[in-house]
């Protein structure tokens, strides 16, 4: 294959050929000398050889012939460049104007090309990297996937793979370092050992960590630190390694720095350091954290694929493994199946595997579309020129240039015209981009991201070859025209300008109603799209989240135990409740579309589970009981949470609607038993219900089940105080501040975030507010440009028909006549571009129906607005020529031309 | 002012080669051997210049070539003026003409 392109390209450039000939052409030159030298008496050899030494050397002669060709050809192609070069010097403004135009469409699509490759298409920076798997594990009757495996089944899987040389994990968490006098909040990595060597990373500094370290109970805490992280803090400095630090006030060691340009395996999120998996398990020296307990499944699971070994392959060992992990333990791996998912398939997230690819490439079309827009508005102002400049073709072509000549010079000046927009385009597609990553950096707050979108061969590549593209489509028009450059036809032709060649005429229309139709689908995907943030923002989340500041701590963090724990936030809810502005507090685990969420196995009382029948896991927040009134969550039935809830009362639990109906169809849940420790209890007992709510993005459509335990009853020591306030919530975030630092001076503050900050972030519409801009700012790209062709193809033949419009005057037409006429012929282009774009959007929108929330592919809303908008401006445009030409004279349209 | 003696060369080669031409199509030896005909063997071309010049000819299109069975049959590549080096050799023909005018004159003007 590749010789075959080798040659294709060849023969296009005509090298073959030459070469042929010329040696053919030498060939016979010798004959022909050898003849005659034997006509003159000399042996056929001895002719041969006089002949050879007259031609002076077959090679040399053919090395000057090249040089000839290969000369012409450079010095044609610098010709024809300095020619566009002043063409186009000589009319800067509508030089300007293509410019403008093609660098709106390729920066369209080097933007939204450069955050696909970006997100999506960027290899990871370690070894071999297409052989890194996600190991994405699911269990049947989960409410929700985490995709996330146990520690004593990763150590299980190890054992029993042949198929991969290594399988790492690793868990992302928010942890406090204290260094040097001062402490920071951080993004870590608690990692296996094998994490950096089956990556094949090297360290700058120090060492990584060691197959198996750090995966004991009892051993000291080690970390290695991010590269840009070793800059950002330590200044680069050498002397950090072996430095003695405090993570989550436990000592920890520096050993090492990662590689350059490294962050981590997580394709969003940039890692400040690494630590030895045992942080995760809290450092223990005895088994008390998770990783000792086969049904709680916390790490994110990767492996690396042996040569050789196909990613199906894998699969089907991991499918025995897991089948036989589920026998020999019923109660944890019962239904659990994992998938084996190549690393770039699964950003950002394995569950949005599917998803990802249909918003990349609905994004990539629309921005094709308008690419496509800008294209034929430049063809539009091309043909018109190169209407204009037939006469000057028709000379060349009378004096001889031939065919190949003006078509080359025509392309030249379209691709140097391409080539420009692309330049100015990639510019204005960085510089969107970069806009956009600030838009999303604020989105999500203080997490560090890594949002690579920006330049490198691919997405500089892809520009270029968008931008010959784009010179390829505007040029082919023009220089069709110029290779059929006739000397007579045109110079005849040119003379009269009243009689336009009609099919030219309908060729332009056509151009303007495929470029009303293509702006109707982007404005009506943008509409579809703003409509979609729109409801999901109108819609009811089961609370108010008006005026609510959220603050996030951990003191387990700086060393405190349970009780300490408590009396903090018993203490910090007083002082923070006293301050104020403030109306009331709460404290919650979860918040809607927060960073973390639980969710627990439910058992019934009363109703043993059938053999193989999984308990099913439920979502929930322990609150304390001021909650339901601080948040605004109606109950409808039983009670909320009261101080006599404590941990020597019994225990009770508060389920919402979908968890009721769904337990306990057809019965009175108040006073049924749960629990969520086994078949046999402790029970908690159901003394209320609350209404159904959107907790995270996934239950947005339909509700899904979910239940409050008091704080009182259960414990973790991560909690978000969340703050009902009288005034703007972010005034109080100072305050607070203080209040916390004024208990415990070492506390971080993981978050400090008003709760339509926290709706509007990652885990929330952010999603919805990111496509609905994209979409707007292409939307509005398209209409400008179907604006612009429209009035142009208006202005240009109101200017032809000046002289027949004169001629109407003259025999007693009215003005309202002429302009009744103008605009009869827009109305009847914008018509058919109309018609078009909505069969097109009707046809494409409902491909990506998946993509809108709480708005149908085919709102009519949607499509009436946005359709009539763009009709009105296309009129608009039609009207302001139809005017001029309304206002003509007519005696002096008559002498016009 | 070195490169006018060669430009005056390669001119005068080219103008050369174009006087063949305009008096029947040849090929490359054909040219050669016409070229020391009309200058009574003053001028041997080496066939190192006369390829390139005629290639180069035949990238302006002042001649057309062909391929066609030479005197004693056998194929060879036949150059032709086209209209286009028709004008040029006018206009070599003429250039020169002034050229030995003015030199003729200035030479002999005592």
């Amino acid at each position: 294959m590749p010789s075959r392109i080798a040659s294709l390209f060849r023969n296009l450039l005509g090298k073959n050929t030459v070469e042929r000939a010329l040696d053919a052409e030498l060939q016979s030159s010798v004959e022909l000398l050898t003849e005659e030298k034997m006509k003159d008496g000399l042996s056929p050899s001895a002719a041969r050889r006089e002949a050879l030494m007259e031609l002076g050397g077959v090679e040399q002669v053919k090395e000057e012939v090249r040089d000839v060709r290969l000369g012409r050809r450079l010095e044609s192609l610098a010709r024809d460049l300095r020619f566009a070069f002043r063409t186009l010097a000589k009319s800067p403004g509508l030089a300007a104007i293509v410019v403008v135009t093609l660098a709106l469409g390729i920066g369209a699509n080097t933007a939204i090309f450069g955050i696909v490759n970006g997100v999506l298409l960027r290899a990871l920076p370690v070894r071999a990297p297409e052989q890194i798997m996600v190991l994405a594990a699911e269990q049947k009757g989960a409410a929700m996937q985490a995709y996330t495996v146990s520690y004593l089944d990763l150590v299980d899987y190890r054992k029993q793979l042949s198929a991969f040389s290594d399988l790492l994990a690793y868990r992302i968490d928010l942890v406090g370092l204290s260094a040097g006098g001062r402490a920071d909040e951080i993004v870590a990595s608690c990692v296996t050992g094998n994490y950096f060597s089956a990556l094949g990373l090297q360290p700058v500094i120090g060492r990584l960590f060691l197959p198996g370290e750090g995966e004991k109970p009892g051993e000291a805490g080690m970390m290695v630190l991010g590269y840009s992280y070793w800059q950002k803090r330590f200044g680069g400095d050498p002397g950090v390694v072996g430095r003695p630090v405090l993570v989550d006030g436990k000592p920890v060691t520096i050993v090492g720095v990662g590689p350059k340009g490294f962050g981590g395996v997580h394709p969003v999120l940039e890692m400040d350091v690494y630590l030895t998996l045992n942080r995760a398990f809290g450092f223990g020296p005895a088994p008390n954290g998770f990783g000792f307990y086969r049904g709680v499944r916390l790490l994110e699971a990767m492996g690396r694929l042996n040569p050789g070994v196909s990613a199906a392959q894998a699969q089907s060992s991991f499918d025995v493994v897991t089948a036989r992990l589920a026998e020999q333990y019923p109660g944890d791996d019962k239904g659990v199946t994992v998938h084996v998912v190549p690393e770039k398939r699964a950003r950002p997230l394995p569950m949005m595997a599917n998803i990802i690819p249909l918003i990349a490439g609905s994004f990539l079309a629309l921005a094709g579309l308008v690419l496509l827009l800008a294209c034929m508005n430049v063809a539009n102002i091309l043909l018109v020129r190169a209407t204009a400049r037939q006469g000057e073709m028709g000379i060349r072509a009378a004096l001889g240039a031939g065919r190949g000549r003006l078509v080359a010079q025509v392309l030249t000046e379209s691709a140097l015209l391409a080539l420009m927009g692309g330049a100015a385009g990639v510019v204005l597609g960085l510089w969107a981009n970069n806009l956009l990553g600030a838009m999303f950096e604020r989105g999500i707050s203080n997490v560090p991201l890594r949002l690579d979108w920006g330049l490198d061969w691919k997405v500089f590549f892809y520009a270029l070859g968008i931008a010959v593209f784009a010179g390829a489509i505007v040029g082919a028009l023009p220089a069709l025209r110029a290779s059929r450059a006739n000397g007579n036809a045109m110079l005849r032709e040119s003379g009269r300008s009243d009689s336009p060649g009609a099919s030219r005429h309908r060729l332009r229309s056509g151009l303007v109603v495929a470029q009303l139709a293509g702006s109707l689908v982007l404005l009506i995907s943008a509409g579809l799209f703003a409509r979609s943030l729109w409801r999901v923002q109108q819609m009811y989340l089961g609370f108010d989240p008006d005026g609510v500041l959220n603050v996030t701590l951990d003191p387990h963090g700086i060393g405190y135990d349970e009780p300490r724990t408590r009396s903090f936030y018993r203490e910090l809810e007083a002082r923070v409740r006293a301050l104020p502005g403030v109306r009331s507090t709460a404290l919650a685990f979860y918040i809607p579309m927060g960073n973390f969420q639980e969710q627990r196995t439910v058992y019934l009382e009363g109703r043993p589970l059938a053999k193989g029948q999984l308990p099913p896991m439920m979502m929930l927040s322990r609150v304390d009981p001021p909650y339901f009134e601080t948040m605004r969550v109606p109950l409808r039935r039983g009670r909320g949470f009261a101080e006599t809830d404590n941990a020597t009362a019994p225990k009770v639990a508060i389920v919402n609607e979908k968890m009721a109906k769904q337990l306990w169809p057809n019965e009175d849940p108040l006073g049924k038993r749960l629990s969520i420790f086994g078949p046999s209890g402790p029970f908690t007992e159901v003394v209320g219900v609350a209404q159904d709510g959107k907790y995270s993005l996934a239950a947005l459509q339909e509700p899904v089940p979910f239940f409050y335990l008091p704080y009182a009853q259960d414990y973790s020591s991560m909690m978000t105080l969340q703050i009902r306030s009288a005034i703007p919530p972010e005034s109080l975030i100072a305050t607070v501040r203080r209040a916390i630092h004024g208990l415990a001076p070492d506390l971080p503050i993981y978050d400090v975030r008003t709760m339509k900050q926290s709706l509007a972030g990652m885990n929330g519409f952010f999603v919805f507010r990111m496509g609905a801009v994209l979409a707007a700012a292409m939307g509005l790209i398209g209409l400008t440009l179907a604006v612009v062709g429209v009035y142009g193809v208006a202005s240009f033949s109101a200017e032809q028909r000046t002289h027949e419009m004169g001629i109407r005057m003259a025999l007693g037409a009215e003005r309202s006549d002429i302009l009744r006429l103008v605009l009869r012929q827009g109305a009847v282009l914008i018509a058919a571009g109309v018609l078009c774009g909505m069969a097109a959007s009707w046809a494409l929108t409902r491909a990506t129906a998946t993509l809108f929330v709480g708005v149908s592919a085919t709102d009519p809303f949607t499509y009436a607005s946005v359709t009539l908008l763009l009709a009105a401006i296309a009129l608009w445009a039609c009207y302001l020529p139809a005017r001029r030409a309304m206002r003509l004279d007519p005696m002096a349209a008559l002498r016009y031309e | 002012m070195g490169k006018t003696k060669t430009d005056l060369l390669r001119g005068t080669l080219d103008l050369l080669i174009l006087k063949a031409l305009s008096l029947e199509p040849l090929h490359g030896v054909g040219v050669s051997r016409r070229v020391a005909q009309i200058t009574q063997g003053a001028f041997q071309v080496s066939f190192g210049s006369l390829f390139p010049s005629l290639h180069r000819m035949e990238e302006k299109g002042w001649v057309e070539a062909e391929w066609r069975a030479s005197e004693n049959n056998r194929r060879a590549k036949f150059y032709r003026l086209t209209a286009s080096g028709r004008a040029q050799f006018k206009v070599e023909e003429r250039d020169w003409n002034r050229v030995v005018r003015i030199m003729t004159a200035a030479v002999e003007s005592a």
